[in-house]
């Protein structure tokens, strides 16, 4: 029975050789790729030419709301809601506000910081197909692969074999759907 | 690269004559202030005092820092601040001035039967007062002098071994030391600045000027890194990444001052006790609060918003440009708390609002002290290599400079 390639996955033995590969793949114009390693790659970004993640700014955005709602919070519940004097201060006592507003900052910055990483990962992802080709096991231990996906628009399954073999990989698999 | 000297460029040893220069005749027109102004001159005197002597200090703090946290920063910063904590001698020369005028910058010297300063008893007087000046000048200079010749002996070492090993010495030293460091910054601190608002008193006022020296400290070594970093031989050296790792710092030291102060301030604010509030009171009417006001935007919230940005960080020359700034919002700050304090005859006027002032010599004396300081650090940053070079950790440290 034949089944659907989700793409192809190319295995090399160090750093070096997969970055060097992952530049070529870049500089050849595929755009649907990704590459697993055992442990970060700090070339790697810049290799597949990899977009700087939007992330800082969800997070920054996230502060932001944060502030304004510890502020917004505390506004209405002393100065609005049920104005009563405490300590001799003012219902709007701008400083005694602060902690509480920073907290909530820090909160929120957190929150969108955490979720905005896994919504940005994918993650939860309870199946992903690379896993069907049994040697992927090896990406966490010593191992690194770099994937074309058959989405990609310069994808083409022979030519892309070939040029994938040409990169001097120690293996290519198809990777099924 | 194993031969390789590190040697300063030339133009450092231009910079340190032309600093000689200008501190030799900033501090003649000083001295003229000194017969005419006596007391503004002698105020003025403090304020470049305190402001320069927290870059030195606080290189004596960093270098000790560094040495406990490891790091590539680290290594790249570590002769710079070497540097600054030679100037220690200098620093204890420069003193003499506040020494000998301290009756006429502090009341406290001039009310010794005041309740206030007759309740600190032995403590607040002359000779005590002066006694600690020399006791933190020997300490520090010991801690100093300590570090510096290790890291000579580092820099002669024959082996990979013995290179280590000094490290290992100067590591060990480094965790006790930094907490009498911290300790003496905090009695330093409040001899020095605190007690020109002898009925007042901040618990937070220790870690202000650990948290604020660290920070002035940590922005002059990244305008001397900037500087360095494009001329041989530091250009074989300096990266992008080590600019982003200082940058980063300078973020968390930036935020650091901002709590401590909002601390001091919420504290003060809460409590809203007679004997504290006053110095809020007088620094938030008038051109004082004007003054407040920018320091909470320029010394916190814009270089805090700009230092966010990765992009930023990774440029030397915008960091260094950033860093510069803030170096003179730290003047500022340094003049926002010593501007408003009580003259000689004010204190027992008990006022509550003072008119914004601002005279000549609290131009002139920071120009004064900063030209001989300045002088003094570039003397001794070329004498030694820019590079702790036969550190264990250099290669490592200045691996990927470039890329990242």
């Amino acid at each position: 029975m034949e089944n659907k390639i989700y793409g192809l996955l190319a295995e090399f033995d160090t750093t070096t050789e997969i970055v060097v590969a992952a530049e070529k793949v870049r500089d050849a114009g595929f755009t649907e790729t990704d590459a697993f390693s055992p442990f970060p790659i700090h070339e790697m970004d810049e290799a597949l030419g990899i977009k700087r993640s939007i992330l800082p700014y969800v997070v920054f955005a996230g502060g932001i709301a944060g502030l304004i709602l510890g502020l917004g919070l505390q506004y209405y519940t002393h100065v609005i809601d049920y104005p009563i004097i405490v300590g001799g201060r003012p219902h709007f006592s701008l400083p005694a506000f602060v902690p509480p507003a920073y907290e909530m900052t820090i909160l929120l910055a957190g929150f969108a910081a955490v979720f905005g990483m896994l919504f940005m990962n994918g993650l939860p992802k309870p199946y992903h197909p690379v896993f069907n080709v049994p040697r992927f096991n090896l990406a966490t231990r010593e191992k690194f692969f770099l994937l074309i996906k058959a989405d990609d628009p310069k994808y083409d399954y022979e030519e892309t074999k070939a040029f994938l073999e040409s990169l001097d990989p120690q293996e290519v698999f198809d990777v099924d759907e | 690269m194993a031969n390789d000297t590190f040697k300063a460029p030339e133009s450092i040893s231009r910079l340190s004559n032309l600093f000689l220069g200008v501190g030799g005749i900033f501090t003649l027109i000083w001295a003229v202030g000194c017969y005419t102004d006596t007391e503004n001159a002698l105020r003025g005197w403090l304020l470049g005092y305190i402001f320069w002597a927290g870059i030195g200090f606080g290189g004596l703090g960093i270098l000790l820092l560094q040495y406990l946290t490891g790091g590539a920063w680290g290594v790249v910063i570590r002769r710079v601040v070497e540097a600054c904590s030679r100037t220690i001698p200098l620093l204890a020369l420069l003193f003499i001035p506040i020494g000998v005028g301290v009756k006429y910058i502090y009341e406290w010297a001039n009310l010794p039967d005041d309740k206030f300063v007759a309740a600190r008893g032995i403590y607040l007087e002359i000779p005590w007062w002066g006694g600690r000046a020399v006791l933190y000048f020997l300490l520090f200079g010991l801690m100093a002098y300590l570090l510096n010749k290790w890291s000579r002996q580092q820099d002669n070492a024959a082996s990979y071994e013995e290179a280590a090993m000094h490290l290992g010495t100067a590591t060990r030293f480094s965790g006790p030391t930094m907490v009498i460091f911290v300790l003496l910054v905090t009695f330093l601190s409040v001899d020095w600045t605190m007690t020109l608002e002898p009925h007042w008193f901040s618990t937070m006022w220790g870690f202000l000027f650990v948290a604020g020296w660290g920070l002035s400290c940590f922005c002059f070594s990244v305008a001397i890194l900037a500087y360095l970093h494009d001329k041989a031989p530091l250009d074989r050296v300096l990266g992008k990444r080590h600019f982003h790792d200082i940058g980063k710092l300078m973020l968390a030291l930036v935020m650091v001052w901002a709590y401590f102060n909002f601390s001091q301030y919420l504290i003060i604010y809460s409590g809203n006790l007679t004997e504290e509030t006053p110095y809020y009171l007088v620094r938030s009417k008038g051109g004082w609060g004007v003054m407040g006001l920018l320091l909470i935007i320029f010394h916190f919230a814009f270089p805090f918003l700009i230092l966010l940005m990765q992009d930023f960080k990774r440029k030397a020359k915008w960091l260094a440009a950033l860093a510069i700034f803030i170096l003179f919002m730290r003047l500022v700050d340094m003049y926002y708390i010593i501007g408003p304090s009580p003259r000689i005859g004010e204190l027992k006027l008990h006022k509550l609002e003072v008119a914004f002032s601002v005279t000549p010599w609290d131009f002139v004396a920071p120009i004064a002290v900063g030209g001989l300081w300045l002088w003094w650090f570039f003397r001794e940053l070329s004498k030694r290599p820019l590079v702790p070079h036969k550190d264990p950790f250099f290669e490592n440290a200045i691996k990927h400079g470039k890329g990242h």
